[in-house]
């Protein structure tokens, strides 16, 4: 555990001064959400590494959409995401199940198949909405970010799926997340995660690097909340991962949480108390 | 599976899709100008609106639904009840809208598009505030809204009974899959209208409409497709009982 920790701290000092390009985080994004989603075996607190890349990219995806204004807000595109998220993400499940791909022993590429699935609605969904002859939204790389927010909303389907059942085989997700209800709690919880960094932030001194701490943030009180209900699971999941996610969940919040309003303090133009709340200064 | 099944879950998947989008067209929505009761509608977005009562109308419809032993529901009641429950929520937040336009703000609900209610054929013009666009929601709003609700969640209670009814998905499955189709209609139909929207009598409603619903056809179709796959798929996996 102790080892995992320090590991998970190493990268607060880089991720705070600068984060990757949009372009590299959207590949870091893929490269790591896929890597996590076909191999169900890792430890939670590995899938919480990749559920919180996850919902990083689709915070950034959200931020290169709705910053050109979309006319209804943006929590729309958010919870578009996870609408394309649940359908690609139980497809994928389902398909990704089925024994003849299943259990080839490590690694079971073919939950991807809904990723990629949903992927390619998403890209025709994104034409649809920015060409001149269907909607007209004019927003320079909708289609793009519609592909990937959908790309991303299903992977953060399957990987929070795996972190609280353990696996993401059908047999065990069925009951132990959708019949009960788990699932609505993941949409929610990362539609938030996606959503809320930009739909906070915005505005006219907006910065990318502030906008995505809340980001990380979020994903880690996610950690936290999934972490309660792993331990709460059967086997394959249970106490051990859940408290291994929960423990994840606190650094990365605290960490981020407390660098974020430093940031806000350090860029506001002046920070004035009301008395009603003590001020950090 | 049969075939006519599969086929019967895709047509289902469209006609849902699609009339979840003419149920957000008929809203009225006023966005955040509303907020200020400078434009007539309720004051939020299309889409929390359209999932606010599509979701009670689901919550209806699996109730309805529960009356019947598992798949043996009744499909035309168990979508009317989807589609009442989400007419009444709707009615109740545009009710509570108004009485808090009128009572708190002051303001008389008057439509901003139109000169004369094509409904009650009440003068509007001289009620409207300068340089305002319209306020609250007067009677020819409220009737499209509320068929707006019905229409939206017969919809999406018409997904979810085919699901559970031919798919053969539980219904919790049943009702995800349901919210996940519906909401990425919902988004695209209200990104075609803007912003707002007062209802069927908004100039723009007959300008967009046609194109919304292309757009729904096409992504409930894809949606479609990728359900139909994972309820082929389903019996090979041996667990036995429904997804």
């Amino acid at each position: 555990m102790g080892e995992e920790e320090k590991a998970e701290e190493k990268p607060k000092e880089k991720f705070t001064l600068h984060f990757p390009t949009e372009n590299n985080l959207s590949i870091m994004g893929i490269v790591v959400g896929a890597l996590v989603a076909i191999l169900p075996w890792l430890p939670a607190i590995v899938k919480g590494v990749g559920a919180i890349v996850v919902i990083l990219w689709g915070a950034d995806c959200v931020r290169k959409t709705a910053r050109y204004g979309l006319g209804t807000g943006v929590p729309s595109i958010g919870v578009l995401a996870m609408g394309y998220g649940l359908v690609g993400g139980i497809t994928g499940i389902v398909i990704g199940s089925v024994p003849v791909l299943y259990g080839v022993g490590i690694v079971e590429p073919a939950v991807l198949i809904g990723v990629a699935a949903v992927g390619a609605v998403g890209y025709i969904s994104g034409i649809l909405a920015n060409s001149e002859k269907f909607i007209g939204m004019k927003i320079p790389g909708l289609e793009r970010g519609m592909a990937e927010l959908g790309m991303a909303g299903a992977l953060a389907v399957i990987i929070e799926s795996s972190m609280i059942a353990g696996t993401w085989n059908a047999s065990v997700v069925i009951p132990n997340i959708i019949e009960n209800g788990v699932i609505a709690t993941i949409f929610i919880l990362s539609g938030f995660g996606m959503l809320q960094p930009f739909n906070s932030c915005l505005g006219a001194d907006e910065r990318r690097g502030r906008t995505l701490l809340v980001s990380v943030e979020i994903g880690g009180l996610c950690c936290i909340i999934f972490g309660v209900v792993a331990s709460l699971m059967p086997a394959p999941s249970g106490i051990l991962q859940g408290i291994q996610l929960i423990i994840l969940g606190v650094i990365v919040w605290i960490l981020f949480y407390s660098s974020y309003v430093r940031a806000c303090l350090r860029e506001a133009h002046a920070v004035v108390g009301t008395g009603l709340i003590k001020t950090m200064r | 599976m049969d075939p006519i099944i599969l086929v019967l879950i895709l047509v289902s998947a469209v006609i849902g899709g699609m009339m979840a989008s003419l149920g957000v067209h008929l809203l009225p929505v006023g966005g955040a100008p509303a907020a200020m009761a400078t434009a007539t509608g309720v004051a939020t977005g299309c889409v929390m609106l359209m999932t606010g009562s599509a979701l009670t109308g689901l919550f209806t419809a699996s109730a309805v639904a529960s009356f019947w032993e598992f798949e043996h529901a009744n499909i035309g009641l168990v979508a009317l009840s989807g589609g009442v429950g989400a007419m009444l929520m709707i009615g109740w937040t545009m009710l509570v809208a108004n009485l808090l336009y009128v009572f708190g703000a002051g303001i008389v609900p008057v439509s901003g598009r139109v000169a004369v209610d094509p409904i009650t054929k009440e003068s509007q013009t001289e009620y409207k505030t300068p340089r305002t666009d319209g306020h609250g929601m007067p009677n020819v709003s409220y009737i499209s809204g509320i068929a707006g609700g019905f229409v939206g969640g017969f919809g999406g209670a018409l997904i979810y009974v085919t699901l559970e009814n031919y798919a053969h998905f539980s219904p919790a499955t049943a009702g995800i899959v349901a919210i996940g189709i519906f909401i990425a209609n919902a988004i695209l139909a209200a990104y075609n209208i803007g912003g707002t929207i007062e209802g069927f009598h908004d100039p723009k409603f007959k300008e967009r409409i046609a194109v919304g619903l292309f757009a729904a056809f096409t992504v409930s179709l894809l949606c479609g497709i990728l359900v139909v796959v994972a309820t082929l798929v389903f019996p090979y996996l041996g667990l036995g009982g429904a997804l």
